[in-house]
């Protein structure tokens, strides 16, 4: 650690220095002091209004709402996507050809806007389209964003969509690392075909489960583009998150003080949830031995 | 032995069927976005598998149609071009900078560096929006591309996965280097990038794909129609392009379809990098 090395790390670091600076603590600093006041980013002045908005937005039925429907969304989507990307790891793994191939084909959605999924999924769901003709000729006439449930699952359909191919990347990675000669010790330790993904392959391959899991209920807390394009939050507040409301309420109804509140206890949920899933997830892992 | 060779031939068969049915089923949409840009208009959202086509939703796209309005699709599809590629080689450029020091570089608070970045990268980003705009607004960078571009400058993923990637580097070619007399900056472009190909491709690709992406930041930092990215246009257009699913189909071809080329394109790389970054 001489003077050299000093001065020249400190030199390749500074974009971040700088970047930090800017876009984290002064943004965060600000947004700490606006959440005291009553700014609504246009007037020249503003008032402190001690912790009015913070209890504003504790009362607020569509700050509730963004608080329960990212749990909401955490149950239909996170099961969803495991079990998909689960099955497609186990099933490309399986292929003695082309795995690459198909890997990229089921990540195909991952790259893909989510204003563009939104959309196909608005048309597909439409009225007049041939899913609806199809329900309708069974006599089921969903009306798939109108109603509560069925438009949080919708959206918890579209993301599980989206991230199948991610996950199923890395679970996949997981499959390659587990040897082959541990499947054949296991049968000659007598463990039955049926019992091998329950006994074997899901302990060992519990590290990259754990790295999608905790990435998948991350996804839950930064639901935007998907809701925005396709109920807005609605019907009522039944699929409103906390970015949308955040968005809501600093762009269109220009209250940056209240916003920045909801932000702040955004950010705390956000946490607060992160920690303890994170803490199950482990102490899950350890209680069955998986690390 | 004969038996068996059947019998897991069959299997064979039976597994490749299965991936191709899962897969067929995951990409349909896409499929469904592109025959419908081309399909009749009678029959947009009316068949799964449209059966006659036209060009006629990209003409309508351009001119507008009935509506008398066009709207700068042209122009917001450069706007995404010039955005993403400026913000990603920025990502790049500075991820790889910023890497090298905190992996290479045995300078003073390199470790409590380090360790910020993790949990900056880890931080709900989400308390930022707000007071980020108000930052970019001040500066007067409003409605400018530098507002578009400079905030998405620097990625926290890309210096962590830089990192990680370099410090597996065995430091003997850099003192080698270094005693032949070459500079940092050439370590970094000449050693240390060359030999980071493939992990340079995935975060390229994600990057690009991110930024090109993006909705929140870029709706709410510019104004003017002639700032619009293309994804943002396409997400304005759903309410006034309601009865013209046509043409939106069409602009959703055109937003996804770089992407997906991009994305052929380097393929091979990808997956070596993939291997990497996953272990």
């Amino acid at each position: 650690m001489d003077q050299r090395n000093n001065k020249l790390g400190w030199m390749f670091a500074s974009p971040y220095l700088i970047y930090s600076l800017i876009f984290f603590f002064v943004p965060l600093l600000w947004s700490l002091f606006l959440s005291f006041t009553n700014w609504d980013l246009i007037a020249p002045t503003f008032n402190f209004v001690g912790i009015s908005n913070f209890l504003d937005a504790l009362q607020s039925p569509a700050v509730h709402a963004a608080f329960w429907n990212t749990y909401k969304f955490m149950m239909i989507f996170v099961p969803l996507v495991t079990v998909m990307a689960i099955g497609v790891a186990v099933v490309v793994h399986g292929l003695p050809r082309f795995k690459g191939l198909f890997l990229i084909g089921f990540f195909l959605p991952y790259l893909s806007s989510g204003v563009v999924s939104a959309l196909i999924v608005k048309g597909l769901l439409s009225y007049t389209s041939p899913v609806n003709e199809f329900l309708r000729g069974i006599g089921m006439d969903i009306n798939w964003l109108g109603s509560p449930f069925s438009a949080l699952f919708v959206v918890g359909l579209i993301l599980a969509w989206k991230f199948t191919g991610y996950y199923a990347l890395i679970i996949t990675s997981g499959l390659e690392s587990i040897d082959k000669e541990v499947y054949e010790a296991a049968a000659i330790d007598g463990v039955k075909d049926s019992q091998r993904f329950w006994r074997i392959t899901l302990p060992l391959l519990y590290p990259s489960l754990y790295t999608t899991l905790i990435l998948a209920f991350g996804v839950t807390f930064g639901i935007f583009t998907e809701v925005y394009q396709l109920t807005g939050g609605g019907p009522g507040n039944a699929t409103n998150t906390w970015q949308m409301e955040i968005f809501k309420q600093a762009f269109s109804n220009m209250q940056v003080g209240y916003a920045s509140a909801v932000a702040l206890l955004a950010s705390l949920a956000t946490f607060a949830s992160i920690f303890v899933i994170r803490k199950i997830l482990e102490i899950w892992g350890k209680r069955n031995g998986w690390v | 032995m004969v038996g068996s060779n059947k019998r897991s031939g069959a299997r064979r068969a039976v597994r490749y069927s299965l991936a191709l049915a899962l897969l067929l089923v995951m990409v349909y949409p896409y499929l469904y976005m592109v025959l419908s840009s081309f399909a009749d208009w009678t029959q947009i959202d009316k068949k799964l598998f449209p059966t006659s086509f036209t060009l006629k939703s990209y003409e309508w796209l351009f001119s507008g149609g009935e509506t008398g309005v066009t709207r700068p699709w042209l122009n917001a599809f450069m706007n995404s071009i010039i955005v993403s590629v400026a913000s990603t080689a920025l990502m790049m450029l500075f991820g790889i900078m910023v890497a090298y020091a905190l992996s290479k570089l045995n300078f003073f608070g390199r470790k409590a560096m380090n360790n910020f970045v993790l949990f900056h990268m880890f931080f709900p980003a989400i308390i930022l929006l707000v007071p980020t705009f108000l930052v970019i607004q001040r500066v007067g960078l409003y409605d400018t591309y530098l507002g578009l571009i400079i905030p998405k400058a620097v990625s926290l993923w890309a210096i962590f996965m830089y990192t990680n990637f370099f410090k597996a580097v065995p430091s003997v070619f850099i003192e080698a280097a270094k005693l032949d007399g070459a500079s940092d900056l050439k370590i970094m472009f000449r050693i240390m990038l060359p030999m980071s190909k493939s992990i340079t491709t995935v975060i390229f690709l994600f990057l690009l794909m991110e930024r090109w992406t993006e909705l929140l930041w870029d709706m709410i930092a510019v104004k003017s129609d002639s700032m619009l990215t293309l994804n943002v246009l396409l997400s304005q257009m759903f309410g006034p392009y309601g009865s013209y699913p046509g043409p939106l189909y069409a602009a959703s071809t055109i937003l996804t379809l770089p992407i997906i080329v991009m994305f052929l394109i380097f393929s091979k790389k990808f997956q070596e990098g993939m291997q990497f970054s996953l272990k």
